[in-house]
Parts: structure tokens; C-alpha cells; sequence
């Protein structure tokens, strides 16, 4: 799957930019907001001249003006081919995005200034392969896919997350040049999917001592006074040095070595105990702690303002201390 | 670079490749060898042969002046940059740049109009029929093209890009014949291009000894004619072309700025009426049979001799219907201005012929009796008619008549007329065609170069100007059979082969119909073409509006037929054998429950009609079960879907 530069307008520059939001809302009024799976129906398919069929037209049009001037009938003919073809070329276009249904929209969160990315499934039902479908987002970067005939495909579309909070799609853009490149048809499907920008880890602070809890997990760091507790499966952020390499040997998988000391720590990561004047700053405080707790393995919890998480460990547990952390300060959806 | 990248320069580059080839006649050799360089290197960096050069600063800059060279060279090797032959040059000049510097997908499109631009060009300069596969090959590769530059990135093959592209010309084809005929045609030229180049052929408006000889080896068609009713007999086949007045010994030559009155004609016989098809000939001499009254179109010079000229040179083919009598007869005299023009002669060439014409016209009553006794004396003198007349001199008669006494038409002619004029009896030489082959599949009367001709007019009073083809007495033969029968032996062994050769000739009259329907119906179709057809099929009186409504009406016939086509090969894929299955056993509980939804899933669906008909909950359950595990399960074999139908059909 190639990723290619998104080349913003086709036709004409200014006119095209100045066009495009009122047509965009234009378009979704007329169109409302759609379901899953979405098919692509006759009716909302747009479809313009590229560039180079605007040129093909005019060379059309050059070579029907000398046919005519010399009455040469084998130009003209020649010309009426090109003609055909062109109209042709329109038909297969819009063709090729008709009857397109885009069965699924998944998302992959990310930190701000990374790349979320947007997991289309597109299907094709027809008896025939579609080639050259491209799918975008107004961000995004375009992604070219193949379908062939009843078959699927996915496009992942990275989608740049610029500032920590949750990024709307507001819609997504199916469209295709096949089979000439000489029209463009589109289409939008407006689906409300969401990307979260999880803060940037960022911030030099000590994280807060940890304290005793109830509770006796494993860790998998020893000091002194911890006893070996036994092995368990690996997970996400592991470190290697960990990994009970001799077991692995034996083919018994990859486990890490944990030790239980008599009273398992934690640490809990609180917002009002940040100092700092910038929200944003003591977000990406907080988050910078989660990462390097979640990579030491450590249990920690969090707490912003009213809301609370429980004190855990493991990749999900992480993955819903960043959500929190993304969401802060955000309206509710 | 990526492979796919180098398909679509590959691509781009053999389209421009197949415009060169089609435009390489018409282009100087320079030219054709400068883009035929820039593709090969193309075609080498594509294959990795040749490394592709780092752009460098001050490329633009470099293209700059090689442009500004090659449009120099242009201008110095035509002296001029508007005209078809130097805008072939220029394009394919700018297409090698182009060729040059192309890398993106974009510089890769500008190279496939390039191609189309050239097929234009190779259009204008030549409409032959034989050129026409190669025009399509053209515009089937440059759509292919078009589809794999814009189809870099992927799984699209060259093959689906061929297949694709065929089948874009082949739904094409109706609408471009349908715009051939309905499209109105306006004809005219809305700006003039310089066509040049052309080589002149054919009868010229001079005859010297031997000129007439060098036309009759060559094989290519002068015109083609189409009769009205039954063609006249073979002998009197003769079709008037540029007809020579003033002689100077050795020269007989067609001079302008002698005019006098038509002398007035009676018709003896029915007319003879017939469309003739002249190729292009680079001169403006029209052909027509006999002698015609009127000039058989508008736009032309009819002389005294009753010689039609065009305006301009004949650089296209060009037809024109005429009347044609075999037979005439003026009872006027020849006005003094007229007997004085056909008489004229330098007195001091061939002396031997003179003396002996004046010699006998003192012993004929009269000049019809002196035309026969010359043509007798002819006869008896035992001259011989050949291809290979051998040396002539200044005094071509004489060497003719009383030295060599070998001689072609031309030959005969020449020295019948002098010695008619020696006599003071006006006569002029005719340069034509005589007789021409029936090509039966066509119906038509095809005259080739070879039966061009020589023959004389003489003024006799009571009759006007009278044929008399000296030819006839020496060799007559000629009358009945074209000149390769008459001189198998002498010709050239490879028109000979070709004369001789039944089947050959079979296949060439088969491929001459066919270049003749082409010529006809195709190339010279125009509005009036148009027009004819619109009152054949019913119009009053046809004007180019009726023209624009056909032409609506069929571009939005094709164009539905286009839509029907294209949406029905994206039928929505048929449910298979599991799907039918399943919608049976749904349209039966239809009958009972609730209908399913289109969206509903199978266990949704069962628990569903078991809360609506507990007493069905089992099996309704038990089949929903088997139908998941089929569709959504590991592939099912065979034999599980063959249970799962016969369930299906048991089910209820």
C-alpha cells in the first residue's frame, strides 16, 4: 500500500479552495450522516475532469477543428474515437466507485505529533475487481487500494494528531481516477470516528514515592528483600532482561521471571500534586510518568480532578490512563 | 526508481515510439533520427541498461537552448514553422525533448499526446485504407498507456490495461460512426496549412518523345470510373487529358494565352454518363471521357479544347460527375483565329516530314482524304510500336518516321499532328488514358497510369475536330488489350509478375474495391454526403440543423446503451449456495414470524421467531447454528453444504 503526497486540488487552484467548504457542507446536508456499513450509491458519487482530461478534451477538440478544416475524414473518425473514449472513461470512473461499501472504520490512538491511524475495511460486491480506489480523510494522507472482484481490503490512513484531545473525522473520501486518470469520481462518507491524541510524555520531575498496597503482586524487580514468586506470561513493555530466557529455551514461550516482596507497591500519579501553571505541560508530566511506569512494570494509578483510576498494571491499563489523560478538560462526545 | 514507474515510461515511450513510425515518412530523416535516439535512450534507462542522469542545475536552462536549436533547424530545413511537414517536425522534435526529461507521471501523459498529436498529423497527411489498422493499434496503445501511468502503484497488469483499453475503443466504434455520419460536416478551410512535398505524376502539360513510355510501367491507379448503365466498349475507352497546341520540333506543349471561340456541337448518340475519381496527382489536369459539353463541376476552367483545369493543383483525391458523347459533329468552320492557332509550326524542324506532307496533301482532294492517306502511308510504312524506342534527335519526326521507325504513342502522335499541321490542316495531340480494367467486385472501370496515352485531334470541315489515333494503325492491338498484354515481355519483370499472376491480380482488384468503397463512402464524405442521405431517408430539404438533432438523438441513444452496459457488469455478486439455502429457510418462517431484515443476523433472526413462536424455538435455533458455522466458520467442504440444502429444503 503506497502512501502518496496528497496533491490537495485537481482542477484550478484558488476557485477549487474557495469551493470546497461550502460544497462540503452542501454535501452533507444533502446527504446526512451515515451507518455502517455505508454503500456508495449512485446518487452521491461527484466526478470531474483531471487535469489531464481537461487537456485530452482539448486536444480532442484541436483534432476535430484540423479534421473539419481539411474535411479528412480519418482525423475526424479519429477524433470521435477519442471522444467515445473519453466519455468512456467517465462511465467507468463513476462506475468503479458505485455499489463500494465501507464495511468498517477502526482507530489507532497515538501520542500528539504522531500519526493515529484510520483503519478502513472497504468490500467490494461486485463480480469485478476495482482498481485505483484512494480513501483519505481532509488530513490524512491518500491511500490507494485494489479490491478484487467480491473481495476486501483495508487502508490504514495515518492521520497526523497535532495537539493532545480528541481529533473528529469529520468525513472520509473514497475516490478514484480509473481506469485513464482522466476523470475523478468521489465520494465522502460523514462518519463520526474519533482518533484520541494521547499528551506527548514529556517532563523531568520525580515521580511520587510509591506506596504500600494492600495487595500482593508481583513485581518483577528485586530488591532486597523480595523472594522469587514465579513466572508469568510476557506482556507489552516487558523488558527483555527480564524474560526467563532458559525457559524460552526449553520451548516453553516467553515468560518473565517476577519476585513477590511482602507488600506490593504502588504509585499514584495525581494532577493537583503537579505543580505548574500549564494544564498541558502537567498532562504530558503525568503521561511521561505513565510510560515509564508501564515500562518499569510497575503498578500506578491515576487521578484528575474527580476522576479516578485504580491503581493497575499491563498495556490496557496504560492504554486507559493515556485515554484519560487525552480526554481531559474535553467535552464529552 | 520503481519498477512500476519505469512500466508507465516504457509505456509513454512506445506510443511516442508508434507516432514516429506512423509520421517517419513525412519527417526528415533528422528529425526521426533524433527522437528514434531519445526513445532507445529512454528504453534503456527503463531497463536499467543506461544509468537515469541526476538532475542537475541549469537543466531547465539547457532544454531552453536545445528547444531554441531545434525549433532553428526546423525553420532553416522549411522556411517556415506553419505547414503540416514542418509541425510533424517541430512535434517530434518536442516530443524527444520531452522524452528526455520525463519522470513523473504527469511528463509521461505529455509524451502519450505527443503520440496522439503525431497519429493526428500521420491522419492529415494520409487517409489510405491500409493505414487505418495501424491509426487504431495507435489509439488502443495510447490508452493502454494512459491507464498505466495512471495506474503506477498496484496490482494493475499491462494485460488488464490492454484488455480495458480495447474495450473502451470497441464501445467507442458506434458513437464514432454514428458522429461520422451525423455530425455536421462544416467543411472549409478555417485556417490554411502549406501541404507540401506531394510528388507530381501523371500526364504533365508538355509531351515529349518517350514522356508518355516512362507512365506506362507504372502500376498505381490514375482514376477510377463508375458508369451509368453499361460502360462503353473497350476502343472507345478514350479519356481526354491535358491537350497540346503548340509544337516546337521536338516538344509538343499545353501554352497558355491562346484562346478562340468553342466551335458550337451537335451530339451524335446517346450521352454517356459517369463518375470518375481522380487520385492526387500534384497538377491541376482533370480527366474526362471524350467530349464533354459542360465542365463536369463547378470551380474550374473549360477551354476552347473543351480541357477541364482546376484552379489549383489536385493534392486530394477528388470526384466528379460527368456527360460524356462518343460521338459529335460541328457544322460551323473553324474560325480564322482558331485554324491559325492549330496550324502553327516552326519552319525549320524535320524538313523530311514537311516536304513529304506537302507533297501529298497536293495529291488529296481534300483534307479528309489527305488525313487517310497519311494514316495509310503510316501503316505501310512499317513502323514499329514499342516501349524502347531507342535515340531520337532534334528533328524528332523525321528520326521517327523515316530512320528508327520504332516508336510509342507519343511518337506517333507527334509526327501524325506535325505533318497535319505541315499540311495546313489544324490538328492538335491529346494526352489521356485509354481503355482501363473492369474490376468486377466494384463495378467500376479502374485506369491505371499504364494506359496513358497519345492520339491526335484533326480539324476536318463538315465533321470539327476528329480523333485520329495513329497508334491504331501501327499496333492495333492496343485498342483491345491494356499495355501490359501488349508488352508482357518489354516491361519490368516485377509489374509483369504481377499482371500475369491470375490470383494476384484477383486479390488486387479485390483490395483496389475496397480502397475504392473507402475512398468514396469515407474519405470524400462531406455535408453534401450528408445532405443526400438525409433526403434518402426522408428530410425535404436537409439543412445542417436536421444534422444536429440526428446527432443528439444518437449521442444520447449511445450514451444510454453505454450506461445499460457498464451497470449491468456490476450486478451485485449472486448469493451462492449457502446464501440461497439460508433465504429459503427465512422465506418459509416468513410465513409463520416476522420477515427477516436485510441487515439481521441468523442468531438475532432465531431468537426472534423463538420468542414470537415458542413452539418453533428448536429448530429454528438448530439450523440459524448450522448456517453461522458454514458462513462464518472455517470454508465448509462440499458435502456440508449439500446437507446444509437438503435441510434447508426439509425445513418447515
Amino acid at each position: 500500500m503506497n502512501a502518496t503526497v496528497r496533491a490537495r486540488f485537481d482542477i484550478g487552484g484558488t476557485l477549487a479552495a474557495r469551493l470546497r467548504k461550502p460544497f462540503a457542507r452542501w454535501v452533507r446536508r444533502r446527504q446526512g450522516e451515515d451507518h455502517l456499513p455505508a454503500t456508495v450509491g449512485r446518487r452521491r458519487v461527484y466526478i470531474l475532469p483531471t487535469r489531464a482530461g481537461v487537456a485530452f478534451a482539448a486536444l480532442a477538440l484541436v483534432m476535430l477543428l484540423a479534421g473539419l478544416n481539411y474535411s479528412n475524414s480519418v482525423a475526424t473518425m479519429i477524433t470521435f474515437l477519442l471522444a467515445g473514449c473519453e466519455l468512456i472513461a467517465m462511465h467507468l470512473t463513476h462506475r468503479n466507485l458505485v455499489g463500494l461499501t465501507l464495511r468498517d472504520i477502526a482507530t489507532v490512538d497515538a501520542f500528539a505529533g504522531e500519526h493515529g491511524l484510520l483503519q478502513l475495511t472497504v468490500e467490494n460486491s461486485a463480480d469485478s475487481p476495482r482498481m485505483g480506489i484512494e480513501c483519505e480523510t481532509d488530513d490524512s494522507a491518500r491511500v490507494a487500494l485494489d479490491l478484487p472482484a467480491g473481495g476486501r481490503a483495508r487502508a490504514d490512513l495515518a492521520v497526523p494528531l497535532t495537539r493532545r484531545g480528541r481529533l473528529r473525522v469529520d468525513r472520509i473520501q473514497l475516490s478514484t481516477k480509473f481506469p485513464f486518470g482522466l476523470f475523478r469520481a468521489w465520494t465522502y462518507v460523514h462518519y463520526d470516528a474519533s482518533l484520541l491524541a494521547w499528551p506527548v510524555p514529556r517532563g523531568q520531575r520525580e515521580p511520587p514515592a510509591e506506596a504500600a498496597s494492600g495487595g500482593q503482586a508481583p513485581s518483577l524487580h528485586r530488591a532486597g528483600d523480595e523472594e522469587w514468586a514465579g513466572l508469568r506470561e510476557f506482556r507489552d513493555g516487558d523488558s527483555p532482561r527480564q524474560v526467563a530466557w532458559r525457559a524460552f529455551a526449553r520451548g516453553r514461550g516467553l515468560l518473565v521471571k517476577t519476585y513477590e516482596s511482602p507488600a506490593a507497591h504502588h504509585r499514584m500519579f495525581d494532577l493537583a500534586r503537579v505543580a505548574g501553571a500549564d494544564l498541558e505541560s502537567r498532562l504530558e508530566q503525568l503521561s511521561a510518568w505513565v510510560v515509564a511506569a508501564h515500562a518499569r512494570g510497575e503498578r500506578y494509578g491515576l487521578t484528575l480532578g474527580a476522576q479516578t483510576l485504580e491503581p493497575g498494571s499491563g498495556s490496557k491499563h496504560r492504554e486507559a490512563c493515556l485515554r484519560a489523560l487525552a480526554l481531559f478538560g474535553e467535552d464529552p462526545p | 526508481m520503481i519498477p512500476n514507474a519505469a512500466r508507465s515510461h516504457v509505456a509513454a515511450t512506445l506510443v511516442f515510439l508508434g507516432g514516429l513510425l506512423l509520421v517517419c515518412a513525412d519527417a526528415p530523416l533528422w528529425c526521426v533520427g533524433i527522437a528514434a535516439g531519445a526513445a532507445a535512450w529512454r528504453l534503456g534507462i527503463a531497463s536499467r541498461r543506461l544509468a537515469e542522469p541526476k538532475p542537475r542545475r541549469g537543466r531547465r536552462f539547457l532544454f531552453g537552448v536545445i528547444t531554441a536549436i531545434f525549433v532553428a533547424a526546423v525553420l532553416m530545413s522549411f522556411r517556415t514553422l506553419n505547414g503540416l511537414a514542418a509541425g510533424t517536425a517541430l512535434l517530434v522534435l518536442m516530443g524527444a525533448l520531452k522524452l528526455l526529461e520525463a519522470r513523473t507521471p504527469r511528463d509521461d501523459g505529455i509524451v502519450v499526446g505527443v503520440g496522439l498529436f503525431l497519429l493526428l498529423a500521420a491522419a492529415l497527411a494520409n487517409q489510405s485504407l491500409w493505414r487505418l489498422p495501424l491509426y487504431l493499434l495507435q489509439l488502443w496503445g495510447a490508452f493502454a498507456a494512459m491507464a498505466l501511468i495512471a495506474h503506477a502503484n498496484g496490482t494493475f497488469t499491462t494485460r488488464a490495461a490492454l484488455r480495458l483499453s480495447a474495450r473502451a475503443l470497441a464501445m467507442a466504434i458506434p458513437l464514432a460512426a454514428l458522429a461520422f455520419v451525423f455530425f455536421p460536416r462544416f467543411g472549409g478551410q478555417f485556417w490554411a496549412l502549406e501541404r507540401g512535398g506531394l510528388a507530381t505524376t501523371g500526364l504533365g502539360d508538355e509531351m515529349s518523345p518517350g514522356s508518355i513510355g516512362t507512365l506506362a510501367v507504372e502500376y498505381d491507379p490514375a482514376f477510377r470510373v463508375q458508369f451509368e448503365g453499361a460502360p462503353p466498349p473497350r476502343e472507345a475507352l478514350y479519356f481526354r487529358g491535358p491537350v497540346l497546341n503548340s509544337f516546337d520540333g521536338f516538344t509538343w506543349r499545353r501554352e497558355r494565352g491562346y484562346f478562340y471561340p468553342r466551335e458550337e456541337l451537335e451530339p451524335i448518340g446517346p450521352p454517356v454518363r459517369y463518375r470518375i475519381t481522380l487520385e492526387p496527382t500534384g497538377r491541376p489536369f482533370l480527366v474526362t471521357l471524350d467530349t464533354v459539353f459542360e465542365p463536369p463541376r463547378r470551380g474550374v476552367y473549360f477551354g476552347h479544347d473543351r480541357q477541364v483545369t482546376a484552379m489549383n493543383d489536385i493534392t486530394q483525391p477528388m470526384s466528379y460527375e460527368a456527360v460524356s458523347y462518343l460521338r459529335t459533329r460541328s457544322p460551323q468552320r473553324l474560325s480564322t483565329l482558331g485554324r491559325r492557332y492549330e496550324t502553327r509550326l516552326t519552319n525549320d524542324r524535320n524538313p523530311r516530314a514537311r516536304a513529304l506532307a506537302l507533297e501529298m496533301r497536293a495529291r488529296a482532294g481534300n483534307d479528309t482524304e489527305y488525313a487517310r492517306a497519311v494514316l495509310e502511308w503510316f501503316q505501310r510504312q512499317g513502323l514499329e510500336y514499342t516501349l524502347d524506342p531507342g535515340a531520337t534527335s532534334i528533328d524528332s519526326v523525321d528520326t521517327t518516321l523515316f530512320d528508327s521507325k520504332r516508336g510509342f504513342c507519343a511518337h506517333f502522335a507527334s509526327a501524325y499532328a506535325m505533318m497535319m499541321r505541315a499540311a495546313g490542316v489544324p490538328a492538335r495531340v491529346v494526352t489521356g488514358y485509354l481503355g482501363g480494367e473492369l474490376n468486377p467486385m466494384g463495378g467500376y472501370l479502374l485506369v491505371r497510369q499504364s494506359e496513358a496515352h497519345a492520339w491526335t485531334e484533326v480539324w476536318l470541315d463538315g465533321q470539327g475536330w476528329t480523333r485520329i489515333d495513329p497508334t491504331t494503325v501501327v499496333a492495333p492491338e492496343r485498342l483491345q488489350r491494356g499495355i501490359f498484354e501488349v508488352f508482357g515481355d518489354s516491361m519490368p519483370a516485377s509489374s509483369f509478375v504481377l499482371q500475369r499472376s491470375a490470383w494476384f491480380n484477383k486479390i488486387a482488384l479485390a483490395w483496389d474495391g475496397a480502397n475504392q468503397w473507402w475512398q468514396q463512402r469515407v474519405v470524400e464524405f462531406n455535408l453534401r454526403s450528408q445532405f443526400e442521405l438525409l433526403s434518402k431517408l426522408g428530410f425535404d430539404s436537409p439543412d445542417w440543423r436536421h444534422l444536429g438533432w440526428i446527432f443528439a438523438a444518437a449521442l444520447l441513444s449511445w450514451l444510454a446503451w453505454v450506461t445499460l452496459t457498464l451497470r449491468r457488469s456490476v450486478a451485485r455478486g449472486k448469493p451462492d449456495r449457502i446464501g440461497r439455502a439460508w433465504l429459503r429457510v427465512t422465506r418459509k418462517l416468513a410465513r409463520v414470524a416476522p420477515a427477516r431484515a436485510g441487515t439481521e443476523g441468523p442468531y438475532a433472526f432465531a431468537a426472534r421467531v423463538a420468542a414470537a413462536r415458542p413452539e418453533l424455538a428448536g429448530p429454528v435455533q438448530e439450523i440459524a447454528l448450522r448456517y453461522a458455522r458454514l458462513r462464518f466458520g472455517p470454508p465448509p467442504a462440499r458435502e456440508d453444504i449439500e446437507t446444509f440444502e437438503r435441510e434447508a429444503r426439509a425445513f418447515g
